[in-house]
């Protein structure tokens, strides 16, 4: 298998050992260590192992986009640069590629894919989903592949370049597209599973469900009221109504 | 109704999947409830059940974002627990379902994620000398044990969901009354759960407008025929 498919296949499981001390530092050290055998080849082997070393530092973004930094490192190395200005780079690509992937695919992409997913099962059931995890990971392919290409052509300059690409503006279009799917997907998803209930009791679900919702954003009540709980307790006293306890 | 060796095998096989896929490998949406609930219902000879298990907890799943070191609930395998208890069950229990076994099967999820990572932390303690002189090897060896050490973890969890499903299922609930208080409890929930993440991350902006249409579209849908 050539290195940047190797690398490409392993940037999928590039949060397996994750841990809160390195984060998915482990994981990209492993993803780059195809490209970085490659690269050292030819060289001493304590260059070699002091560059497997640096990539498996400290390292935190999103998973998708990790590929980003492992192409950069690569590239730095290759280019020579100081191991110091290494580590800076990896420090300096951490927090723009979560947030970044994190507002495309987390609060975008996902929701977006999810919540057209609930709205079309009335019509096309399960065939919708398989629709919606053929369309993610074909997204999820080509996002990670673009992402280490993009870091093994820029090397350092991989921070401006990401800036002027698609992802900032079309993260911002995933969120908006996100909240109109989750909308859609709202009625759609109460009018299906809620099929059959009489008109008093759906105008108890609306209301349990309007001030259930106001409770979990209103600023004095938020980290306490959260729809897990609201729903753990309707449950208990469901379960209660049901075995006679009340 | 029992499902015989291969149906649990294929269920066990289904879970450990659902399982890794959530931050191991290949995170390829096979853990998103709605996906992870209808397979689950399919091998068990219920697609539509399992499809509406999925859906209901996919409501809690939307308030939920996988970032970096929060801690969340694992819902991939407490939704295939709850789409095999759905295609198990009598009819119609696919929702009740979602939120007797799914709800505490997720938190269940979390709790082993959590304990997984503390785990994955003492093995690098171990090999932290390794990692720092530049040993490709020990890296590999990290990466190897985590997806091990997950994939137990999945097993394991899969086996709680079995053998919960399979006690909850004996229950004789259509003698009891008022069981469709379980399913608008656990929708209820959802909807919550649903609608007021979307309100805290649309923000004020232009997000907002958006979900606000997307409601309107929603509900236009339902009450026009």
């Amino acid at each position: 298998m050539k290195p940047r498919s190797e690398a490409l296949l392993r940037l999928y499981g590039v949060q397996a050992a994750w841990t809160y001390e390195r984060m998915a530092g482990i994981g990209v050290g492993h993803a780059a260590a195809p490209l970085l055998r490659e690269l050292y080849a030819t060289r001493p082997a304590e260059e070699r192992r002091a560059a497997v070393a640096r990539s498996a530092e400290f390292f935190n973004s999103h998973p998708y986009l990790a590929g980003v930094a492992v192409g950069a490192v690569v590239r730095a190395e290759r280019d020579g640069v100081p191991s110091a200005v290494i580590s800076r780079l990896r420090t300096a690509l951490s927090g723009p590629l979560g947030a970044l992937g994190d507002q495309l695919i987390w609060a975008g992409e996902v929701p977006a894919l999810i919540g057209f997913t609930i709205a079309l099962v009335p019509w096309f059931g399960i065939w919708a989903v398989l629709g919606a995890v053929i369309v993610h990971n074909v997204l999820r392919y080509r996002l990670t592949a673009w992402g280490l290409d993009l870091g093994l052509r820029e090397g350092l300059g991989v921070g401006a370049a990401l800036q002027k690409s698609w992802l900032p503006r079309r993260a911002e279009d995933a969120q908006r597209l996100a909240a109109f799917a989750v909308g859609l997907a709202i009625p759609l998803a109460a009018w299906r599973l809620l099929e059959g209930l009489p008109l008093r009791g759906a105008l108890g679900v609306v209301a349990v469900v309007l001030v259930g919702s106001l409770l979990a954003v209103a600023p004095a009540t938020r980290s306490r009221v959260t729809g897990m709980r609201i729903g753990l307790g309707l449950l208990a006293l469901a379960l209660s109504i049901v075995g006679g306890l009340v | 109704m029992n499902p015989g060796p291969i149906a649990l095998g294929a269920w066990l096989v289904w879970g450990v999947l659902a399982g890794l896929d959530l931050v191991t490998i290949p995170q390829g949406l096979l853990s998103r409830p709605i996906v992870a609930a209808s397979v689950a219902g399919l091998l068990l000879g219920d697609p539509a059940a399992g499809l509406l298990a999925g859906v209901t907890l996919e409501l809690y799943a939307l308030d939920v974002l996988p970032i970096g070191a929060a801690r969340y609930p694992d819902f991939g395998m407490a939704a295939v627990a709850a789409g095999a208890a759905a295609a198990l069950g009598p009819s119609g229990m696919g929702p009740a379902f979602a939120g007797v076994i799914g709800l505490p099967m997720a938190i269940f999820g979390g709790w082993t994620l959590h304990r997984l990572r503390r785990w994955n932390a003492i093995s690098m303690q171990r090999r932290l000398e390794r990692v720092a002189a530049g040993d490709a090897r020990a890296i590999w060896e990290l990466q190897r044990n985590s997806f091990f050490r997950d994939g137990l973890r999945s097993v394991f969890v899969t086996l709680v969901g079995i053998a919960a499903v399979l006690v909850i299922v004996r229950i004789p609930w259509r003698d009891l009354h008022h069981l469709e208080l379980l399913s608008y409890a656990a929708v209820s929930g959802g909807l919550v759960s649903v609608l007021s993440g979307a309100v805290r991350s649309s923000g004020y902006g232009a997000r907002r407008r958006w979900l606000a249409v997307g409601i309107a579209l929603g509900l236009f849908a339902v009450l026009v025929p």
